[in-house]
């Protein structure tokens, strides 16, 4: 995906910023492992949130680990692990398979084609034991490409694709908590699509593609409106996240909902004030 | 409904809501069927861990619009309409929404000629429920311009608007907040994001 869902650092405290590195390594142990170095690349920050979401959420009962990795060999690294991380990484292998199989279709991308041919039978096993967030990812990608096709300019209507794929994925189980974890993981989809096309808006016209914020673009308000709606998205994902009964790790949690989902925005922001200033 | 659920988690009204989700993974460990097997009180435990499961989704629904209450449309608060004046096709919409089927009232409103105010706060409430919340505030604030007296259409801005600050609130509050940086900008954007949504925050600008 695309690592939006991620932590802002400054307002973490220290142990906490540890144990979601130890989460982030966790995930990427469990890719590797599973998956192999190909399953290790699809890795990224939006998952890690996924995780220590459901732990909190089910308390499930975590193993803690030392080990060293490829990415930094010297030092051995903390890793937590439990059958969240498992689901979460076969999740994240059935994403990058769809990504994968689009940049094939689209572009004619022989990785593409080579990544698919390497994951897919991983992603039938993955099919065959998650049948519901599987057909539900597959649908949505689909509606989403329609929609995308014919240039749709209704953004609710665009985003919510990924909003349904992403709710999909929260509901780990059926059970007492299902209807919140599907506002939560609807609304944060919705968020990330949103932020997609702005963060693309000017690689998309240079390279003449679809991009939903067409029709705002012209406007005088189109940054408030931008910030409005992204607002909006984050606002009603955490009134739904205040509802569930996590505890543990409850200010990790926070710091990527009220804050660390802005990280990116405000560099965004910077850089252009700085162009700016240059102009001057 | 549970008349007082805060008894039932054994919390004081005034418990904040960490306070109230402490008290609930308490009583659920203790109440929890998996404890339970092979026992004797089993039935017992199973309909105090319901309870308690009720009694805090309970808390958590009444307290999510800032103890103002759930959506007024689905309390009876919504006006069902002037009999007389009314068409057979929005008493058909209004009966769709309290049933909570969003899909088939916004079907039966694009069918709709005749749009007033009121139509479209009925496409404000559907598209709500299925979560088009860009859309649903576009309709909402087209009702409040409408019909800028009328208390249901402004109480459902207000509800999205309410939630829309205390998110920013608290962003503010835990971090940097994604604000200018300056208490007086921020001020008029809070205004003028009140204003458009029908609200006044200060009269002066």
């Amino acid at each position: 995906m695309f690592g939006y869902v991620n932590i802002y650092k400054p307002e973490l405290k220290m142990k906490d910023y540890y144990k979601y590195k130890a989460y982030y390594c966790g995930l990427c142990k469990t890719l590797k492992d599973k998956y192999g170095r190909l399953g290790q690349m699809t890795l990224t920050y939006d998952m890690t949130f996924l995780i220590i979401l459901l732990t909190s959420l089910y308390e499930s009962d975590t193993v803690r680990e030392e080990h060293r990795c490829i990415v930094h060999p010297a030092k051995k690294h903390d890793t937590l692990c439990n059958e969240i991380t498992e689901y979460v990484a076969d999740m994240n292998i059935a994403l990058s398979y769809h990504h994968l199989l689009d940049d094939w279709k689209d572009d004619k991308s022989i990785a593409g084609l080579a990544g698919v041919r390497m994951l897919r039978k991983d992603y039938k096993v993955i099919c065959k034991r998650y049948p519901r967030q599987c057909s539900v990812i597959r649908e949505s990608l689909h509606l989403l490409g329609t929609a995308e096709d014919n240039e749709e300019k209704n953004i609710d209507l665009v985003a919510r694709s990924f909003g349904e794929l992403m709710a999909e994925i929260f509901v780990y189980q059926q059970d007492f908590w299902e209807e919140s974890l599907r506002k939560v993981g609807f609304f944060l989809g919705k968020f990330i699509y949103i932020f997609d096309a702005y963060d693309d808006y000017v690689k998309d016209l240079k390279n003449n593609s679809y991009n939903p914020l067409v029709t705002i673009h012209g406007k005088d308000s189109y940054e408030a409106e931008c910030k409005s709606m992204l607002t909006m998205m984050m606002a009603e994902c955490t009134s739904e996240f205040e509802k569930l009964p996590c505890i543990i790790d409850v200010d990790i949690l926070r710091n990527i909902l009220y804050n660390g989902v802005w990280t990116k925005y405000v560099a965004i922001q910077n850089e252009r004030k700085l162009k700016e200033g240059k102009k001057e | 409904m549970i008349i007082d659920p805060y008894k039932v988690l054994s919390v004081q009204q005034s418990a904040t809501n960490d306070e109230i989700k402490k008290a609930y993974r308490e009583l659920s460990r203790k109440y929890h069927p998996d404890s339970y097997i092979d026992n004797p009180l089993s039935d017992l435990a199973e309909e105090k861990f319901k309870e308690v499961q009720e009694a805090y989704e309970q808390i958590m629904k009444e307290r999510e619009n800032g103890y103002s209450g759930e959506n007024t449309f689905y309390n009876g608060g919504s006006n069902p309409g002037n009999s007389e004046e009314e068409s057979l096709e929005m008493k058909a919409v209004y009966n769709y929404l309290t049933a909570k089927y969003y899909k088939e009232a916004l079907r039966a409103l694009s069918g709709i000629t005749q749009r007033n105010a009121r139509w479209y706060y009925f496409c404000a409430v559907a598209n709500s429920g299925l979560g088009n919340n860009i859309e649903a505030v576009n309709n909402a604030q087209q009702a409040v311009s409408m019909e800028p007296g009328n208390p249901e259409y402004v109480n459902f801005l207000n509800q999205i608007q309410w939630r829309n600050q205390r998110y920013q609130n608290t962003s503010n509050d835990t971090g940097r907040g994604f604000g200018s940086g300056n208490l007086c900008c921020d001020l008029w954007c809070a205004d003028s994001l009140c204003e458009c949504m029908g609200g006044d925050l200060c009269s002066c600008c």
